[in-house]
């Protein structure tokens, strides 16, 4: 056989499968204007009009997911979204069908970009973040009545082991309460996002540095006792479980 | 006579986004279709809300994430967490479509057409065989809608469905909205699809509504599977057409967009429950002439 000549196999099916995915999640399929084939192997004889519709149709269910997931932080992109959006989708095709993954897939997209080129406004990567701590909430929360908690020496607690805590450049929180006109301001912040009890939506609010640091140590079931008599624990305890910080049994 | 009554009962495929609704208005429902995955990867409190509706209403399940048509092994783990849920639903049967979204590598979460060869059909008989073994209630296949051919198809739609569900004793999942829309994309006849359908293959039925779409690089428009809109009377009248041949379980209003538009809902699952009844009352009316000309 001359040393130039292949012999041409037939592709299996999953190798045309994976071939047809790889070209409905690229650019060129979903943003493409050429008319021209494919570069794909193993494409040819496929109609490429209905391939690109349906390339955009999942783009665009796909999107859905990931905008549901940072309103904001896509509000705050303004103009760059389309950018944002094009590079995301050459470096990062779809891989899995759940929201969370989606959602995590774009944020580690444009942490690595922001690293690179910081972000404006410069608060965006704490919004992601948050953002992307909200939608795990969503997902992972079960329903928590409010109990009123009575504070004493025979409780135990711990910290609770669905709050996310974000140390954060910029005070964000005027991002997520829509206050008119409020900037996030500049400060080295911890910020917890948690579903509180009784609530069925994600909330952020400031834990002071202190009782961060509090929070961290309680990472195992703790007595009451074993924080001794400090003025003010007792308020400070029901407070942090009545913010669905801490769980409390008795 | 059905599992969920003497007639096909009319529900609609349940929706976490409007379940606090769904679950104020199940007086308006004859049952629910789950869709398995929701339970087993969208958290605790999306599955702790559709297993609360046990014992309040019945639900039948469906599923999104198998990829039958992927040309790789059943995921047996996969199969496994839908035997737990369909068990904990209770559900009658179980369904999925016939089609792939994934290969490795890459997943489309968007339902893809199969080469329609007897070659493919082989593999995938082979794996309804193996669900069959590991689900123990009766599966179905659903026809998809589709926008592109492979091009070396060499049967029908409907060639491809029956000679599947011939072999392994498979069930259909009819969408009539899917079949419309293909027949209007693609250009053959739907009432020619049903006729070609063995008597009683139906089991259950979806119907939807969807959207015209328009792009310039498309040389007409074409009719998009959006399940966002008001079922369009063609579908209803496909409708009509399988309930004349068929006896399906249920009957399931399929809505993921414009959840909030309740009246529409509502409005459709009062239209479909009128050709269900009007069916019924057609069916019995031919059961006693024949009767009495017995």
């Amino acid at each position: 056989m001359p040393r130039n000549m292949r012999i041409v196999m037939p592709a299996s099916l999953l190798q045309r499968q994976i071939d047809l995915l790889e070209y409905l999640t690229s650019a060129d399929a979903i943003f493409g204007e050429s008319a021209d084939a494919p570069s794909v192997p193993h494409l040819q004889g496929f109609d490429l009009a209905p391939l690109r519709l349906e390339a955009r149709f999942s783009h665009e269910k796909r999107m859905e997911k990931i905008i549901a997931a940072f309103p904001r932080t896509f509000e705050l992109l303004g103009g760059d979204q389309a950018t944002v959006v094009r590079d995301f989708v050459a470096a990062c095709p779809s891989v899995d069908i759940r929201r969370i993954e989606n959602a995590r897939q774009f944020y580690d997209f444009v942490c690595a970009r922001w690293e690179a080129k910081p972000p404006q406004p410069p608060y965006l990567r704490d919004v992601a973040s948050c953002e992307l701590a909200m939608t795990r909430l969503r997902i992972k929360h079960k329903a928590r009545p409010a109990q009123p908690v009575a504070a004493g020496r025979a409780i135990r607690f711990r910290r609770d082991r669905d709050a996310v805590f974000l140390p954060c450049a910029y005070d964000i929180r005027p991002v997520f309460e829509g206050g008119p006109g409020e900037a996030p301001q500049r400060r080295d912040v911890v910020l917890a996002s948690l579903v509180p009890p009784g609530s069925g939506q994600p909330a952020v609010f400031e834990v002071p540095a202190p009782v961060y640091g509090l929070l961290v140590e309680l990472d195992n079931w703790t007595d009451r006792a074993a924080l001794g008599g400090m003025e003010g624990m007792d308020e400070l305890i029901t407070d942090l479980a009545e913010h669905g910080l801490l769980e409390v049994i008795r | 006579m059905t599992p969920y009554g003497p007639s096909p009962a009319v529900g609609i495929g349940y929706r976490s986004a409007i379940g606090d609704w769904t679950r104020d208005n199940l007086a308006h429902f004859d049952m629910l279709e789950v869709t398995v995955d929701h339970c087993i990867s969208s958290g605790d409190s999306v599955a702790s809300e559709i297993f609360d509706l046990v014992g309040r209403i019945p639900m039948t399940a469906h599923g999104i994430g198998l990829s039958i048509g992927t040309d790789v092994p059943v995921d047996l783990a996969y199969l496994d967490k839908v035997a737990s849920v369909v068990q904990r639903l209770q559900a009658p049967a179980y369904s999925e479509h016939l089609a792939f979204t994934r290969a490795p590598g890459r997943d489309l979460a968007n339902l893809l057409p199969l080469p329609k060869t007897e070659e493919v059909a082989e593999a995938i008989i082979s794996k309804v065989c193996l669900i069959q073994s590991r689900i123990p209630v009766p599966f179905l296949l659903e026809n998809i809608s589709y926008l592109f051919e492979w091009p070396e198809s060499r049967m029908t739609d409907v060639e491809f469905l029956n000679l599947i569900c011939r072999e392994t004793g498979a069930g259909l999942l009819l969408d009539v909205e899917n079949l419309f829309l293909n027949a209007q994309n693609h250009g053959f006849d739907p009432v020619a699809f049903l006729n070609d359908l063995p008597a009683g293959i139906v089991k259950e039925v979806h119907v939807a509504g969807g959207v015209t779409v328009q792009k310039d690089f498309l040389a007409c428009p074409f009719l998009a599977d959006s399940h966002s809109h008001p079922v369009p009377d063609g579908a209803l009248d496909l409708l009509d057409h399988v309930l004349a041949k068929h006896r399906p379980d249920v009957v399931v209003l399929e809505r993921d967009d414009r959840l909030l538009e309740f009246d529409e809902i509502l409005s459709d699952i009062r239209r479909i429950r009128a050709r269900v009844d009007a069916a019924q009352h057609e069916n019995s009316h031919a059961s006693e002439l024949v009767a009495a000309s017995d």
